[in-house]
């Protein structure tokens, strides 16, 4: 089963300005972490993110897109970034989190993947697309 | 450039763990992967179940401490996610408003990181990543390859 670990890292990242430097000791210990999940055969893939003052939210209150440019002053917490990986339990994925040479403050969420088979019969068929 | 549309569906921090998209919603965001799949931009999408069967690793004092989901302290989670390779964030933004969203749903717009946004001390730590991407994303996974994509998981 396929997990997605998503860092949502402290220290003030979800108001970081634009062009705010990751630490590189820290950037060089998170590769290595990657490079265990690759040897382990686990990771599917990784992104980082720039932060969110580079972004934008679109809201569909009232059912219209509506566009707010980032920061997102009313969320606490914003996504960092993210590891796909394969394991085969939720333990063996929280066991791989715990692992990770994160910060204080920082917090990762381990969210299971939907598999097309975890899908009712009618929106699987309405659900799948061939991938390029 | 590579820019993440976070679907963040109000409520859905609080689904039970085998909750169930109507199949009618998934039928419309199906037809808005597949615009976004005919116009050449979608590069992966994928759907995550809800918060209450997840967990939370917090790294406090150094320390990793696990929390089980639901996670009571948020009021935002993440439903799933596209990733899609456009020319700018106008773009990214244009696309995400043609998303058949729900009054409840917003879409976070984030732009990826890639090797070139580094300054050279940190390209220089991340130097085989890239190349490491790729390689995580050929191997086959553990029931065969991945034919198929989803749409991100939605409240109903």
């Amino acid at each position: 089963m396929r997990f997605l670990l998503l860092i949502i890292p402290g220290g003030g990242y979800a108001a970081a300005a634009p062009d705010q430097p990751a630490p590189a000791d820290c950037i060089a210990r998170m590769t290595r972490y990657s490079e265990e999940m690759l040897e382990a055969g686990i990771l599917r893939g990784g992104e980082g993110l720039h932060p969110p003052s580079v972004g934008a939210r679109v809201a569909f209150a009232g059912g219209e897109p509506t566009v707010t440019d980032g920061p997102f002053t009313e969320s606490k917490e914003c996504v960092g970034g993210f590891w796909m990986i394969e394991v085969t339990s939720r333990e063996e994925a929280v066991a791989w989190a715990r692992r990770c040479p994160a910060s204080d403050g920082d917090v990762i969420e381990v969210r299971r993947v939907q598999e097309d088979e975890d899908f009712a019969e009618d929106s699987r068929k309405a659900a799948t697309v061939s991938r390029r | 450039m590579r820019f993440m549309m976070l679907m963040i569906p109000k409520g859905y921090e609080g689904a039970p763990p085998d909750q169930q998209p109507p199949a009618d919603r998934v039928a419309e965001m199906m037809k808005f992967n597949q615009a976004m799949q005919d116009a050449g931009i979608l590069l992966y999408c994928e759907g995550l179940h809800p918060p209450s069967s997840g967990k939370r690793v917090s790294f406090a004092g150094g320390k990793p401490t696990v929390t089980d989901g639901p996670f009571t302290e948020t009021k935002e989670c993440l439903g799933g996610f596209w990733m899609i390779r456009v020319k700018s964030l106008q773009e990214a933004v244009d696309w995400a408003r043609r998303c058949p969203g729900s009054d409840n749903e917003v879409i976070e717009i984030r732009r990826v990181q890639e090797v070139e946004d580094f300054n050279e001390e940190i390209k220089k730590n991340i130097g085989g990543f890239e190349t490491m991407q790729g390689t995580a994303r050929k191997k086959p996974a553990a029931k065969g390859p991945k034919a198929k994509a989803k749409k991100p998981k939605r409240k109903s």
